[in-house]
């Protein structure tokens, strides 16, 4: 941990929705090419610190920096040319487009645009059904191939860092092997990734290092392989 | 069977798509010749009414800005017009073009403290702008207040005229909307219109889009009016600043099926024969108009082109990309 370099770095970070404080004093960092993993239980600020990542959301205080750069408070669309992609919590893919469609939207910045056939094609190699079905209706895929279109949109754009929002919800078991196996895929092509999930045993196992949060703070640290399943339940519950 | 049957004359008509809007063209360029002057007269209806629809739909359809209040691109435009050949002898092009201009600027000044309202408050927002406008001018001496202009420019014109320039406007409106919804705009409006966050953070420029088509709506709807009220001759403030304008968009968007090109297409010509029918009844119109957009809201939420599409999966001007 000490030794990678450091591709993302949150330092006391403060989020309110209103009088209420979401995110309390956050602060953590993410190794290059690594897989970190965020767990925590529903309301314990997850989504709310990755929407200030990805630029949806300003923070009120703290400050977010990527490969060096104060990322803080920039708006989603430069957060995306900067190199870091969202896979959405709820798949968001865009329903009336075609799956064609939705893959290029992800190429939408300049940067990304001028290698999009290039990206297109590793998306389809990783995801044969996305080419199978290109020009159908994205609302017409299954669940599962709804969440493979939702990835293969964020990596469209080219990132260096990829953050997936609760990626097993509403998803069969064996899809969700399959989708975890892509992955670990992705991250040995060199690409970071950020995961946030409520399933804490296949967080522990898919990532080198983890973050547990509860009521918006940061409670439990450590490698994954080193962190006992029951510390984290107990962290992650409060008991 | 059957279902093989259509999809077999879909392909067909896929095929022979520009063949048949170049024939469609030709023989609406030719309708003045043959045609009796109340037929060219409907025509001509069409064809503004569906400038003005294209550009709500791209505006409601795509871009995600509900406006209420399109009516002040109408009655800028027509006015413009009005003041700028009676008071001061203009040609009428330039008068035209001039009122374009003065609906654009209109616009970006108003997209400033407009944008910042969001969804039901932009709506009410647009409203009440051309509400004050309705108020401001017919309480404006130098527009001569509530009582109106005769356009006599118009005099100069005859139907067949003011047929072709309809035309153009019209089939111009289509023609600008699908060129957009093919540009890379067109790829983020589309994302817009299906999930507004999403789009944001696939790195589209959510502000700048809309502002954009906000531009192009007015100018395009300041156009379409003018030509209506060279038409029409006569131009008084409630009525070129009144909601109706409004209201006649939204029905032919929502009974056309929003969010496609064609759409407005089939709703304008649906719109636009109903009113003529209905004109004999005048007490019941509304009520028969507003009965027909209730019972298709709940039969076919998606409008008439957005069922057929679903149901058969074809588009016949469809943006998509391959």
């Amino acid at each position: 941990m000490t030794t990678a370099n450091i591709i993302l770095q949150v330092d006391n970070v403060d989020i309110y929705y209103g009088d209420f404080q979401a995110i309390r004093n956050v602060s953590f960092q993410v190794p290059e090419r690594s897989i970190i993993s965020i767990i925590g239980s529903n309301g314990a600020g997850k989504s709310t610190l990755l929407k200030a990542i990805a630029g949806l959301l300003k923070p009120y205080s703290g400050k977010i920096i990527f490969k060096g750069k104060d990322i803080t408070g920039l708006m989603a669309n430069k957060i995306v040319a900067e190199g870091i992609s969202l896979v959405p919590e709820g798949r968001r893919i865009f329903p009336r487009m075609t799956v064609y469609e939705n893959l290029i939207i992800g190429s939408y910045t300049p940067k990304a645009r001028r290698k999009n056939k290039e990206l297109l094609n590793k998306v389809f190699e990783l995801f044969p059904v996305l080419k199978e079905k290109s020009q159908q209706i994205a609302s017409n895929l299954s669940g599962g191939q709804q969440q493979m279109l939702a990835i293969g949109r964020a990596l469209m754009s080219d990132p260096e860092l990829i953050i997936f929002d609760e990626i097993s919800l509403g998803l069969a078991p064996l899809i969700v092997k399959e989708i975890y196996q892509k992955i670990s895929e992705i991250n040995r092509e060199g690409t970071t990734v950020v995961l946030v999930e409520q399933d804490v045993r296949r967080s522990l196992k898919a990532s080198e290092f983890s973050y547990v949060m509860r009521g918006g703070e940061i409670v439990l640290t450590g490698k994954s392989s080193a962190l006992e399943e029951e510390d984290v339940k107990v962290a992650y519950f409060g008991l | 069977m059957g279902k093989e049957c259509v999809t077999i004359v879909i392909n067909d008509i896929r095929n022979y798509k520009w063949f048949i809007i170049t024939g469609l063209i030709a023989v609406l360029l030719t309708i003045p010749f043959w045609a009796s002057n109340y037929t060219v007269s409907i025509f001509l209806l069409i064809f503004m009414y569906l400038a003005l629809a294209q550009m709500w739909n791209l505006l409601a359809g795509y871009a995600g800005l509900v406006s209420l209040g399109q009516q002040m691109f109408i009655g800028l435009g027509g006015y413009t017009l009005a003041v700028l050949t009676e008071l001061y002898r203009a040609p009428l092009w330039s008068s035209i073009l001039i009122g374009g201009v003065i609906s654009l600027i209109f616009a970006l000044i108003i997209s400033a403290p407009i944008f910042r309202m969001r969804e039901a408050y932009f709506t009410i927002g647009t409203w009440l702008v051309a509400e004050a406008l309705k108020i401001f001018f017919s309480n404006w001496g130098y527009v001569r207040y509530g009582q109106g202009f005769f356009i006599t420019a118009a005099y100069q014109l005859t139907t067949t005229h003011m047929y072709y320039m309809a035309m153009v406007i019209g089939l111009g409106s289509v023609a600008v909307v699908y060129i957009i919804l093919r540009s890379r705009l067109g790829l983020g409006l589309m994302a817009i219109r299906d999930n507004e966050t999403a789009a944001e953070s696939m790195g589209v420029e959510v502000f700048k889009a809309k502002l954009i088509c906000f531009l192009i709506g007015a100018f395009v709807t300041s156009i379409a009016g003018s030509i209506f009220y060279l038409y029409q001759v006569f131009i008084q403030p409630y009525a070129a600043f009144g909601i109706d304008w409004t209201v006649a968009m939204v029905f032919i968007v929502i009974i056309g099926g929003i969010g496609t090109i064609e759409g407005p297409l089939a709703g304008v010509v649906i719109y636009v024969l109903l009113r003529q029918y209905l004109y004999n009844y005048a007490g019941i119109s509304m009520l028969v108009l507003g009965l027909i957009a209730i019972v298709l809201i709940h039969v076919a939420p998606k409008g008439f082109i957005g069922t057929l599409q679903e149901k058969l999966g074809f588009e016949f001007l469809s943006p998509r990309r391959r």
